[in-house]
């Protein structure tokens, strides 16, 4: 068994380490502050190829390995979270199931302009009254003569409205509930699609997450990603990897919130010397460290399972759930071991702590990952 | 037109401990490009895609400097070729004797017109071998680079000094020493990463080039270190600034400090 990363993916995470540490950390702050979607990060991490990485040089990608590409989520998320989960969710949602699901044409149409990063992608799945029941939707996708109507809401969307592509959700059968599902590639500017106000949120407030809204908003039958009551199964299939992308970004908010706090035990002092001599102070460290190493574990394992064929949804739920806790559990910490000061804006780990929550709840909460776990156990 | 560039390939250290007899425990430091040396491939880069020029990258080193992420981070910073001689005789080479390989490496290379280095290595950073590698070669040699435009036979250089930029005009061969802040490197992309194992890097034996035998030896036979004092742990705690003011100077006063 080897734990060493290739060269490459070595590589990959000093190239990404050095772009998040002199472009992307010294905003995050302020992106945060502000609720400010990050428009300048977008262009600069296209020209790296950061926008599609696990997608073929053929259709435009990186053709790196999906251990690199949840490496990249991982440094950009230590020093910025939302920057992290704009970057998975165009990737791992919006993407990967136009990769996985779509025709050749929507391929040609698509894939060249979102790997490269001149598209961005979003998921549109959840509804006010459909998040951890996704199949209780109740946006409709009525056929036409030339093409389908697309009537309901959507919330929390990350990337819109920024976003160029939606993969959206829809019922064309609803008396079939999750069976009567189907997606679709809806285009911006699409008549009868809206975005409402963004949401004002505890952490990644540096992504948005808007409501949509369709009234009427017609696309063409060749909108329509795989067949007809396909939907369900693509969703559930492409949040199994943007799971993994989750975990990664949940690893870079618990990294970032170690860093901060080994770099503050050593510098400051109390009872005459730094509180990094203190047991107590040593303790919580050794415990963020492991808790860190083992999430660490997980998340590239899913990850390799990927990148080896290998059945992922399981070991996916494994390193959400791990690292999403962990992620809490340590920032957490981190704010104990800077005292009053890590209650202020001063240090990051209060965003950190803001931000780690969110991995416990999107792209299935923390019941869910124990849910899809179990019933792979007690088959 | 043909530029080499020579870099190293070592450890930061910073990711060093020293040990309780003043040497060094390297072995938790992670290895990769001295720290300066993308600075001097960002400057040789631009320099190539403007002429149009041919980039080699050639190293020399003890054991590691072989190692194929060696090269690959090299490669991913717009070289088109490297050359490495490794050997383990040179792990402790002095900058004398490095620069005699480089300059055989050179020559081995044949038709180079122009020869870049990194300002210093992040673990030496004793800034000799540039000038020893251009004595070696018989060519000038220039430091503190910031930039270099133009085409072989007529190359125009800016250096640093005091106070200015002094501007050069270079019609033959000469090394160039880039100052530390001569640009700012690209951060290499993902396809730059992974082409970089595409692209040639040459294992050449050290025994291939006919290096002179070096003159004098030098080995390093002692260490020592000034005495670290131990800190007083002092804390001013008065609110008043003039009244801490006048506390802080009488506690240097105290201490022979003022």
């Amino acid at each position: 068994m080897d734990f060493e990363l290739t060269d490459e993916q070595q590589l990959i995470r000093d190239a990404v380490r050095e772009f998040a540490d002199t472009e992307v950390a010294p905003i995050a702050a302020e992106l945060d502050r502000d609720h400010r979607f990050p428009y300048e990060l977008l262009p600069r991490m296209a020209e790296l190829n950061l926008m599609g990485m696990p997608y073929p040089e053929k259709v435009g990608g990186a053709g790196a390995d999906y251990v690199s590409y949840i490496i990249v989520i991982e440094e950009i998320s230590r020093a910025c979270a939302s920057t992290g989960i704009i970057l998975s969710a165009h990737t791992s949602l919006a993407t990967w199931p136009v990769y996985k699901f779509g025709s050749q044409a929507q391929h040609d149409r698509y894939l060249p302009d979102m790997a490269a990063g001149r598209r961005l992608g979003a998921f549109a799945l959840t509804e006010p009254g459909a998040g951890t029941d996704a199949a209780a939707g109740t946006t409709t996708a009525t056929l036409h003569a030339d093409g389908y109507a697309l009537n309901g809401s959507k919330i929390f969307i990350t990337n819109a409205p920024h976003a160029d592509v939606y993969i959206v959700f829809a019922k064309t059968d609803p008396d079939r509930g999750a069976r009567g599902m189907s997606a679709f590639i809806v285009e911006k500017d699409t008549p009868g699609l809206s975005v409402g106000e963004a949401e004002h949120k505890l952490g990644i407030r540096g992504s948005s997450t808007p409501p949509l809204y369709f009234a009427d908003c017609r696309v063409p039958k060749d909108a329509l990603l795989g067949q007809e009551g396909d939907g369900f199964k693509i969703a559930m299939q492409t949040l199994d990897g943007g799971r993994i992308g989750v975990s990664a970004q949940a690893l870079g908010i618990a990294q970032a919130a170690l860093d901060a706090s080994v770099a503050y035990a050593k510098e400051r002092v109390q009872f005459g010397k730094p509180i990094a001599a203190q047991q107590a102070i040593q303790w919580m460290i050794a415990d963020m460290a492991t808790q860190i190493d083992a999430a660490r574990l997980l998340v590239y394992r899913a990850a390799s399972c990927i990148d080896n064929g290998r059945p992922y949804s399981t070991e996916g739920a494994m390193a959400k759930l791990f690292a999403s806790e962990t992620a809490t559990r340590v920032a957490d910490r981190a704010i104990q071991i800077h005292g009053g000061y890590g209650y202020t804006e001063s240090y990051p780990v209060e965003r950190n702590y803001r931000d780690a929550k969110i991995t416990e709840l999107y792209e299935g909460t923390s019941e869910v990952q124990r849910m899809v776990i179990s019933r792979s156990y007690l088959r | 037109m043909r530029i080499v560039l020579a870099y190293k390939w070592t450890c930061d250290p910073e990711e060093a401990t020293a040990r309780a007899d003043g040497t060094v425990d390297w072995s938790r430091a992670k290895p990769g490009l001295s720290t300066y040396d993308p600075v001097a491939m960002e400057l040789a880069r631009r320099l190539a895609e403007e002429a149009g020029a041919e980039l080699i990258g050639v190293t020399v080193g003890g054991k590691g400097v072989g190692a194929p992420i060696a090269s690959k981070a090299a490669l991913s910073r717009g070289l088109d070729r490297v050359l490495i001689i490794e050997d383990e005789s040179l792990a402790d080479a002095g900058r004398s004797e490095l620069a005699a390989v480089l300059a055989e490496a050179i020559r081995h290379i044949g038709g180079v017109d122009l020869v870049i280095t990194g300002d210093s290595s992040v673990d030496v950073a004793a800034k000799m071998v540039p000038t020893v590698l251009a004595g070696e070669l018989g060519w000038p040699a220039v430091a503190e680079v910031t930039a270099v435009t133009g085409q072989d036979g007529a190359l125009r250089v800016e250096r640093a000094i005091p106070g200015g930029v002094q501007v050069l005009e270079i019609s033959g061969p000469a090394v160039l020493a880039a100052s530390a802040d001569a640009a700012v490197p690209r951060v290499p992309g993902m396809k730059e990463l992974l082409a970089a194992a595409k692209k040639p890097a040459e294992l050449l034996d050290l025994s291939a080039l006919k290096v002179p035998p070096g003159g004098a030896v030098m080995t390093v036979t002692g260490r020592s270190r000034p005495e670290r004092k131990a800190r007083k742990g002092q804390l001013i705690n008065t609110a008043d600034p003039a009244a801490a003011a006048a506390e802080l100077v009488a506690a240097l006063r105290a201490a022979g400090a003022l």
